[in-house]
């Protein structure tokens, strides 16, 4: 019996660790290259949710077909929103504190347009395969988790290939590494961070779709969303997307583990001492090689 | 010189040149128009100075929703409480602030009402956080406070001019639940229960009813947990309960770990007698997002619209008659019923005398939408809830027998 609930455990909680990973590569791009923490980012997660829920209520149409939607749109979007509220506070001195104060603004105001827009109520996201799962013996997979988590790994991946494999990716890992190299070598940095910002407002959009498929959301829920986000690109490493991809199935592991064997009031505190800890030893997380 | 005047000095002439006949009729006629000066002005008075009612709600933020629907339920109260005469044969004004749900801007803003408005009584606030911190000022200032209260700590302080009328209290919630449950023969009701709970204040009160209860009717509470929110996964304790063989499912949380419980149950067919929650589902919007998967799950409530009571039956007619609304939400009704609990007082002491107010309330009995109260000394009358159940997609009273709109549903079916 104890098996089945370690198995059951482990599972539920990688396949929770993998959809906060998708959540923070984005966060971690525009932290790393950017130099931009970006507060609004699970705010846009939520919006995402939002419009998948309208999508689905109104027209039928499952969360996932709604993302080739709403990608296109949050992509755009982040570029506009770089070139009309970002760029300008890069030139300030202190560009990650100003980032944080104006994207706290940002939050706020996106926090108030889904409150106008959709109220207060919380929602809950329920395709048609919602309360179904697949059994591998008595150990239950549900469905949209694995959809999610699905979500999860193929953004992480897409984004990975991106960086790694595509010459618009690779100035953008220039521009990240050495800023000054990169624009005497012909990359036109606005326009690399522009990109890099659209993928990251697209790829918040993608984990807020895969989060809903878990959890239940309100507008005000991005505020929890952020604290996760915050914990696996800080263990992860900032700017690291396979970095961020680990940590996220690490919380999993970890959350996983302690449902089994200690009470659940102490999963919080172990999983947050986790990150003091991380933060002692690897001040610049695990899977990444310098600051 | 104006055209009475000149009248007045004719007159005076008149009388002079010894119209004895005149003179009455001049002195008649000023003390009629100086009694009807009087006594119109004096109506108008009486007009123009109406009873203030006022405090704070969180209008805007988190809260907003609920707190409008208080709102609306103090505004139709107020109104049909005028359109008969007012309160004491003066019209009411309602004085409404913006705290946003913050406990110092709520005790703040009950300051403010009370030293700088100087209301004649005190609107009772929401949620528990907030109402909570109002009540020391509201003993501070000796002015009666008729809320949700916080929860029963907070009515064992020694506040003597709070009232819970009725009150949200946690302490109660599963007490209607487990009475029906009591109703069932021994051999049928369940054995073996797991309970988890969230780790807030909220979460633990709901303890002490589930303790009391499956000790008297003899189920072994086999699981008993405390949980943090935000609930990372639901599975894990499902699975657990479902591994142990547990017939009563009690999870005392809120709407999003509660819906995770219930599609995390649903999906791994876990299928327990008797599913009890929290206060997640007494909201709309479980039935509304859960659709049939809400069904069958049994919660608490002190106020409900299909309550049989003749002032209940008579909100929802005039709710019909006037707001052309079928239904009427659980705030809404908590709202008319705290201000009837205040109104009671005034016009059972026939005046604004907020200590003989708060001994009138505690001495008499109060017909409220949400029934018939006395109080005690703490201000909360005796224990109760009315056990709700998700029945197609609608919240039912299913317990006490009297006063239920819709016969429990028990065992709970299987999931769909």
């Amino acid at each position: 019996m104890f098996e089945i609930l370690l198995l059951q455990s482990l599972v539920s909680g990688i396949l929770m660790g993998g959809i906060y990973a998708l959540l923070g590569v984005g966060f971690s791009l525009t932290w790393g290259v950017l130099r931009v923490i970006n507060i609004a980012h699970a705010g846009f997660g939520v919006l995402a949710a939002y419009i998948a829920y309208s999508l689905l209520a109104k027209t039928g149409l499952d969360p996932l077909l709604s993302l080739l939607i709403t990608l296109p749109c949050f992509f755009f979007g982040g570029m506009i929103l770089h070139r009309g509220l970002i760029r300008p506070i890069t030139k300030a001195r202190e560009t990650i504190v100003a980032s944080m104060v104006l994207t706290f603004g940002l939050a706020i105001v996106v926090e108030n347009l889904m409150l106008w827009i959709w109220k207060a109520d919380p929602r809950v996201l329920k395709p048609s395969y919602s309360g179904t799962a697949v059994f591998i013996g008595e150990v239950g997979l549900p469905i949209p988790q694995l959809v999610g988590f699905g979500l999860a790994a193929a953004g992480i991946l897409l984004l990975y290939l991106f960086l790694n494999h595509t010459h618009t990716g690779k100035a953008v890992q220039a521009t990240w590494q050495e800023k000054e190299g990169a624009a005497l070598m012909g990359i036109n940095l606005q326009k690399v961070s522009e990109i890099a910002f659209g993928m990251a407002i697209a790829a918040a959009g993608l984990g807020g779709v895969a989060m809903a498929m878990m959890y239940t959301f309100d507008p005000p829920v991005h505020n929890f969303w952020l604290i996760y986000m915050f914990l696996v690109v800080i263990v992860g490493g900032v700017g690291s997307i396979l970095g961020t991809a680990l940590a996220g199935l690490i919380l999993g592991v970890i959350t996983g583990l302690c449902m089994a064997f200690i009470p659940y009031q102490w999963i919080n505190v172990l999983t947050f001492g986790l990150l003091i800890v991380v933060l002692l030893v690897r001040p610049q997380g695990l899977f990444k090689t310098g600051v | 010189m104006n055209a009475d005047f000149q009248d007045v000095i004719k007159i005076k002439f008149s009388s002079r040149r010894g119209g004895g006949m005149k003179r009455k009729m001049f002195w008649f006629v000023l003390t009629t128009t100086l009694s009807l000066i009087l006594l119109s002005g004096g109506l108008a008075g009486a007009q123009q100075k109406p009873i203030l009612l006022g405090g704070s709600l969180p209008l805007t933020g988190v809260w907003a929703e609920t707190a409008k629907v208080i709102q609306k339920g103090y505004e139709f109260w107020v109104e049909e409480t005028n359109s008969k005469g007012g309160l004491l044969g003066r019209p009411i004004k309602l004085v409404i602030y913006d705290d946003e749900g913050k406990p110092d801007s709520a005790v703040k803003l009950a300051e403010k009402v009370i030293t700088v408005d100087k209301v004649d009584l005190l609107l009772g606030g929401y949620p528990g956080t907030a109402a909570r911190p109002v009540m020391p000022v509201a003993e501070k200032y000796k002015m009666v406070y008729v809320s949700m209260g916080g929860h029963m700590a907070s009515f064992t302080q020694g506040y003597t001019y709070s009232f819970g009328a009725p009150p949200l209290m946690g302490e109660w919630w599963f007490l209607g639940g487990f009475q029906w449950l009591e109703t069932f023969p021994a051999d049928q009701r369940p054995k073996r229960a797991a309970v988890y709970i969230m780790n807030n204040p909220v979460g633990t009160a709901l303890l002490p009813s589930v303790d009391e209860y499956t000790k008297k009717l003899g189920i072994q509470v086999v699981i008993k947990e405390k949980y943090n929110l935000p609930l990372p996964s639901a599975e894990p304790l499902v699975m657990k309960a479902k591994q142990m063989n547990c017939d009563l499912f009690v999870s005392g949380g809120v709407f999003p770990d509660g819906v995770m419980t219930v599609k995390a149950a649903k999906a791994l067919k876990y299928n327990p007698k008797a599913y009890f929650q929290g206060v997640g589902s007494a909201i709309p919007a479980w039935t509304k997002e859960l659709g049939e998967d809400g069904n069958a799950i049994v919660s608490g409530t002190s106020y409900h619209e299909k309550l049989n009571n003749p002032s209940n039956k008579m909100l929802i007619k005039r709710v019909k008659e006037k707001l052309n609304l079928d239904s009427v939400d659980t705030y809404f009704g908590f709202s008319v019923a705290w201000l009837q609990t205040l109104f009671a007082g005034v016009e059972g002491t026939k005046g604004l005398d907020q200590t003989k107010i708060r001994d009138w309330l505690k001495k008499n009995k109060v017909d409220t939408v949400a029934g018939t109260f006395t109080f005690d000394e703490k201000g909360l009358p005796p224990p109760f809830t009315y056990a709700t159940q998700v029945v197609d997609g609608k919240i039912e009273l299913i317990y006490p027998a009297e006063i239920r709109s819709h016969k429990g549903v028990y065992p709970k079916p299987a999931w769909k």
